[in-house]
């Protein structure tokens, strides 16, 4: 058993997901201490699943900085006498890992799809290849999401961070809701995505979002169409996009090059839509349809 | 500006990925620029056209694969020089102790800015740009889409979930690059000749001790099974069998 440190994040009012997945981790590995840090967090920092929780609500911390974020967590992680270390793979846990490790001069795992006692593995290659290890010293690891169920919220103690802060040049000002009203990819329980048979970037944008909608999903793209310019890359899913691992993933004329494949195959289920019987993601779907999409699609948004 | 760029070669796309006995082997591999590591070469290069100033790339590797053809090509879209550190048994997957290596060769070059790609597209840690700047004492901004420098102040835009961050910074400062961030140039004839004449330097460094984590063991990830290609009559009929599986079945919706 070790002294475990699990970093919360904060989406809005409410402790994000993926930290409670985390903290559900942390939970079969040690003695788990939790911290958040932001401004005017400590209401929904006390729902992280941890027996204690360290909150740093300051106003210099409303927004992520590497260099002030890094330098508490490695503070907190020295005072606590913490061996592993662990944050959701999202945009911010991505950054302040490798920097706290850093930092603490200790190794890093980055993504891993599991993480417990017996050890850790994690992709390489796009998920092509798995990586195992079994880090004996001080570890700080990201774990991607979905991999594990979420930790219900309950109440440790709380005490406020005492350290200080250090000061950095870095100044956030601004955050754009790029897809405002729409889920985000790597967090959506089901991820719609469509690919080079919807044809143009107009078909794409009155079946694919619009479906995404209904469903309660996230709307995901193959390269070949963000190359094209239909969408933004923030879509892309893939190998030089982003890994998702939803309950479902639905391919909509998507052939599934492996560049697309090592980006989903983590899904829990995959059902693909395309014309083309020997396209290369029936391979891996759970459920096919061979078809005409531009048939399928207006029937398939009439069901939700 | 002075700007180094980070560049680390990777296996190609096409090598294959063979395991045996629990480890990756990477004889039959062929190298080539990270492609995120082409976005952070053609910022700099805008960057020094801008303002002026020198692009030094810098890559640390091992001492028997040939990669300058590859690297020259970084050279010819408009950097400036390039230095190789060749290392003795070098791996890709031991961002703290690359880290390290590469800054203290950064700390010898004095330069207001050090970009690279987000990530390797073989390890996919995306760390060492982020270890860099702690072990240089400099902010960091990762998976920046679009990055302006105007009078000493860096403004970034980086992809976070649902949106994008707008951070600003003085420089020094190490950026990360990410997909959309600008289209890389295709070289003319003229630059590509003009690439042979720049200073290519390749320097020995000493393997060093890390606290890095070894892989025990590594594995080709179990195929998934093609699964059920709906029949039916009619569209409709196999839209209501998927929805009824994917409900029942799969339980998913």
């Amino acid at each position: 058993m070790s002294n475990v440190l699990i970093i919360g994040e904060i989406d809005g009012t409410e402790i994000k997901n993926i930290s409670q997945q985390v903290a559900a981790v942390a939970a079969g590995m040690g003695e788990v201490t939790g911290l958040v840090m932001g401004s005017g967090i400590s209401e929904a920092g006390m729902k992280l699943a941890a027996g204690k929780i360290i909150m740093a609500d300051d106003s210099s911390l409303e927004n992520y900085d590497p260099v002030k974020y890094a330098s508490i967590a490695s503070h907190v992680a020295k005072e606590n006498d913490i061996q592993t270390i662990l944050l959701g793979a999202t945009s911010m846990g991505k950054d302040l890992g490798p920097r706290v490790a850093a930092e603490l001069n200790c190794g890093y795992l980055g993504d891993c799809l599991e993480a417990s006692s017996e050890g850790f593995v994690r992709p390489n290659f796009a998920g092509k290849v798995l990586a195992k290890s079994k880090p004996s010293g001080t570890v700080v690891a990201t774990i991607r999401n979905n991999a594990y169920p979420a930790g219900e919220a309950w109440s440790g103690s709380v005490e406020n961070y005492s350290g200080s802060i250090t000061d950095s040049t870095l100044n956030t000002t601004d955050v754009e809701n790029v897809g405002s009203g729409t889920v985000e990819l790597t967090e959506a329980a089901i991820v719609v995505s469509g690919g080079r048979g919807l044809e143009n970037a107009e078909n794409y944008d009155s079946m694919i979002r619009p479906l995404a909608e209904s469903m309660g999903a996230a709307a995901g793209a193959s390269r070949a169409i963000v190359d094209a310019g239909w969408v933004s890359h923030s879509h892309q899913v893939g190998q030089t996009g982003k890994t998702v691992a939803p309950e479902l993933y639905l391919a909509i004329g998507i052939s599934g090059a492996i560049q697309h494949l090592g980006g989903m195959s983590g899904s829990k289920c995959i059902a693909a839509i395309n014309k083309d019987p020997d396209a290369p993601i029936f391979k891996v779907a759970d459920y096919g349809i061979v078809g005409d999409l531009f048939e399928i699609l207006p029937i398939l948004k009439s069901k939700f | 500006m002075n700007i180094a760029v980070l560049i680390k070669m990777v296996p190609d796309t096409e090598s294959k990925l063979e395991v045996n006995a629990g480890e990756l082997s990477d004889q039959n591999f062929k190298y080539m620029v990270n492609p995120y590591d082409e976005f952070a070469v053609e910022q700099a290069v805008q960057f020094k056209e801008a303002e002026g100033g020198k692009v030094t790339l810098l890559s640390l590797f091992s001492e028997d694969n040939s990669i300058d053809t590859d690297l020259r090509k970084m050279l010819a879209i408009g950097a400036d020089e390039i230095i190789v550190l060749r290392q003795n048994g070098y791996k890709g997957d031991k961002p703290l102790a690359n880290a390290k290596i590469l800054s203290d060769a950064i700390k010898e070059l004095n330069v207001d800015l050090v970009l690279c790609g987000i990530q390797g597209i073989d390890y996919y840690q995306a760390a060492t740009g982020t270890m860099v700047a702690q072990m240089l004492n400099m902010p960091n901004i990762s998976g920046v889409t679009s990055l302006e420098y105007n009078a000493g102040i860096l403004k970034a835009k980086r992809q976070i979930e649902g949106g994008l961050q707008t951070v600003e910074t003085a420089t020094p400062a190490v950026v990360t690059c990410q997909k959309d961030m600008n289209k890389v140039r295709f070289p003319a004839l003229k630059d590509i000749m003009m690439s042979k004449r720049k200073p290519f330097e390749n320097k020995n460094v000493e393997n060093i001790d890390s606290n890095d984590i070894s892989t025990s063991e590594s594995s080709l990830p179990p195929a998934r099974d093609g699964g059920e290609i709906i029949e039916g009559e009619t569209t409709e009929e196999k839209v209501d069998k998927l929805i009824e599986k994917l409900k029942m079945e799969a339980k998913v919706i």
